[in-house]
């Protein structure tokens, strides 16, 4: 018998959503390990990162689950390279906090009183974006729920330019952070400075991806 | 002749006991289609879909069930070459009726997609084409039916979507969704009082004693249609615009206002089904009780006793409520994706398609036809994801059935001739 619940299948947009959290969650992980690092509190730091890591799994297991509901035979109401563009770029976001996580616990790096309120300011503004895009992969639902019109749709496209004010802001800040390190540079150790620049790199990165969640998602969003 | 006089009682009796197993199987298996679309949407607890669809499958059957089972009966095959052998038009459509059961015995136990209707109509002309002569066989009506199959589905499709495109225009895509649906949503309960009401009275419906013009069908559909919409503005009256959780799913005010309308399109669906699957069952009951009661005369002009759709109609029921609930919940627990904007969309496009059908005799398939309509919702965009294999699969069973169905009635058919001869 031909059931018409075959028909109707499981929305990916579920398991996004809560792969999206993790990624979230992950953000929020990460500013508990970098007050740690800035605090040069190791014992607290490596709980931390013990976390990270399992968020990573977790995010990962939910991806493939997110993945197997895009399948060729499935006709999506959004286009498919956006989906799965969608879930490639959620993805990154806790590959990248466990990078940089990974980066800093095992050269038990330092950060220099000098830059640290800016830095933690730099991660907490690209960690606030995180949590943005997230708030927007959960409003997909309401999207659908109103076909893709009127308020939610008016939400959406709100949260997004938060989004890309926030960037801005977060992009600032990351240009006051290079030249306050620049000023100190010289009276720190090279190689030191070399990853202080590279972890700043990676934190850039992660606004950044968090942000074309959010142009995915509009993309989406729009007809 | 001599057959039909001798085991004339014989013969009924295997007819009727056979009609009902099959009006049976449809009650536990394919009504399963029709309902949990509603069970999906959460608009009717289980047992509410019971009673609805018990009360509206016999409705349907009933009242709007006669021109498919006469198309069933003598449409497919043309009785006049049979004049002088009666006994073989009873045997064939016996043994239309053991294959398509025991063919959807076999499919629904191993799980294959298979249509009732495309079994019995594969039957059906399998042995008149085989068993009698080519020329048995009206091609003409058959070719009418096979491309009801593939009309239906598509209609019901450009249907659901233009419905679902103006739930969007009206209600969703505006600043206040809530309001808005409260003030349209009536529109939508008088369409499926008044479309059911006048595809029902238009066909006619003499045998319960009530005859109309188009005029005065007209207006009584529009008298049920303002009837409906009215009670519907009751019950819209106590929907309150707050969110409320239900089974695992969320509904927040417009949904609630929606859930209201499709117990009135899950109704009309019960309805449908009822009208057309109930010819299935009762259709080759009705060839026989016709021949057997004319002492083998092949009367084609001769009208149907009705008491034979109350056999149907009660063998539906009787497989519901063994049987088919159980179905029901499963398909049910399995729809989370269709929310009753969307499922009223689907049922209403596809009831209304069916009744249609059901109107000019053809006999379709009601779960095609949905899986049509709710294609046409997915392509309007209120489904997020649909598997298209589905559909893939409705060919294949296009492709099995028909052969299968048409193969087992022509292996009854001959074992049957051998029996009594």
């Amino acid at each position: 018998m031909d059931r018409i619940s075959d028909l109707i299948t499981k929305s990916p947009f579920g398991p996004i959503q809560k792969h999206m959290e993790k990624a979230n969650e992950s953000a929020a992980e990460l500013m508990t390990f970098l007050e740690s690092v800035v605090n040069m509190d190791w014992d607290r730091a490596t709980q931390s990162r013990k976390k990270i890591v399992d968020l990573e799994h977790d995010a990962d297991a939910l991806k493939a689950e997110a993945r197997g509901l895009v399948p060729k035979s499935i006709f999506l109401s959004v286009p498919r390279e956006d989906v799965l563009e969608l879930v490639k770029r959620a993805d990154e976001i806790p590959n990248t906090i466990k990078g940089i996580s990974g980066l800093m616990i095992g050269r038990r790096m330092e950060i220099p009183s000098e830059i640290s309120v800016t830095f933690m300011q730099f991660a907490a503004e690209a960690a606030e974006i995180c949590k943005v895009a997230s708030n927007a992969t959960n409003q997909i639902d309401e999207l659908f729920q109103f076909a893709f019109g009127g308020n939610a749709a008016e939400e959406m496209q709100k949260l997004i330019r938060q989004l890309d004010s926030l960037e801005d802001r977060c992009d600032e800040t990351e240009i006051i952070l290079r030249t306050q390190l620049f000023d100190i540079e010289k009276d720190l150790p090279p190689i030191n400075v070399m990853f202080l620049y590279s972890v700043i790199n990676k934190i850039g990165e992660l606004a950044d991806i968090a942000e074309q969640i959010g142009h995915r998602i509009s993309l989406i969003a729009s007809r | 002749m001599d057959i039909i006089i001798n085991y004339g009682p014989y013969l009924l009796i295997s007819g009727c006991v056979f009609g009902f197993f099959m009006a049976w199987g449809i009650g536990a298996n394919d009504v399963a289609n029709a309902m949990g679309t509603s069970v999906g949407a959460r608009a009717l607890t289980l047992s509410q879909a019971i009673l609805v669809a018990c009360i509206f499958e016999f409705a349907g059957a009933y009242l709007a069930g006669g021109e498919v089972t006469s198309t069933i009966r003598k449409g497919i095959i043309d009785p006049s070459l049979l004049a002088d052998t009666p006994e073989l038009l009873v045997f064939g459509m016996l043994a239309s009726l053991l294959a398509a059961g025991s063919w959807l015995l076999i499919a629904s136990y191993n799980g294959w997609p298979v249509s009732t209707t495309h079994s019995i109509v594969g039957a059906i002309v399998g042995f008149a084409a085989v068993g009698i002569s080519v020329d048995a066989v009206s091609w003409d009506k058959v070719i009418s039916i096979v491309s009801s199959w593939i009309v239906s589905p598509l209609m019901a499709g450009t249907i659901s979507f233009l419905i679902f495109r103006t739930v969007q225009h009206l209600i969703l895509n505006t600043d206040d969704p809530f309001r808005n649906a409260k003030k349209y949503v009536p529109a939508y309960m008088f369409l499926v009082g008044f479309v059911i009401s006048m595809v029902t009275l238009l066909k006619g419906l003499k045998h319960v004693g009530l005859d109309l013009n188009f005029t005065e069908s007209l207006q009584y559909s529009i008298l049920i249609g303002v009837a409906i919409a009215l009670l519907g503005s009751l019950l819209l009256k106590r929907v309150k615009n707050i969110s409320q959780q239900r089974g695992d799913v969320t509904f927040d005010g417009v949904e609630r206002v929606f859930a209201v309308l499709m117990i009135f399109t899950a109704c009309a669906m019960a309805f449908a089904h009822g009208s057309n699957d109930v010819a299935n069952a009762v259709g080759p009951l009705a060839a026989i009780v016709s021949v057997v009661q004319s002492g083998g005369e092949i009367a084609s002009k001769s009208t149907m006793p009705w008491w034979i759709l109350l056999v149907g109609g009660i063998g539906i029921i009787a497989g519901l409520a063994m049987l088919g609930y159980k179905v029901i919940e499963t398909i049910g627990k399995n729809i989370t994706e269709l929310t009753p904007s969307r499922g009223f969309a689907a049922e209403l496009a596809a009831a209304t398609t069916v009744v249609l059908a059901s109107g000019t005799g053809l006999p379709i398939s009601t779960t095609h036809t949905l899986v049509g309509a709710v294609l046409g919702v997915g392509l309007a965009r209120g489904l997020s994801a649909i598997d298209l294999n589905v559909v893939g699969r409705i060919f294949l069973s296009w492709l099995v059935t028909l052969p299968v169905g048409a193969g087992l009635s022509i292996i009854f058919f001959f074992m049957m001739k051998g029996i009594f001869s």
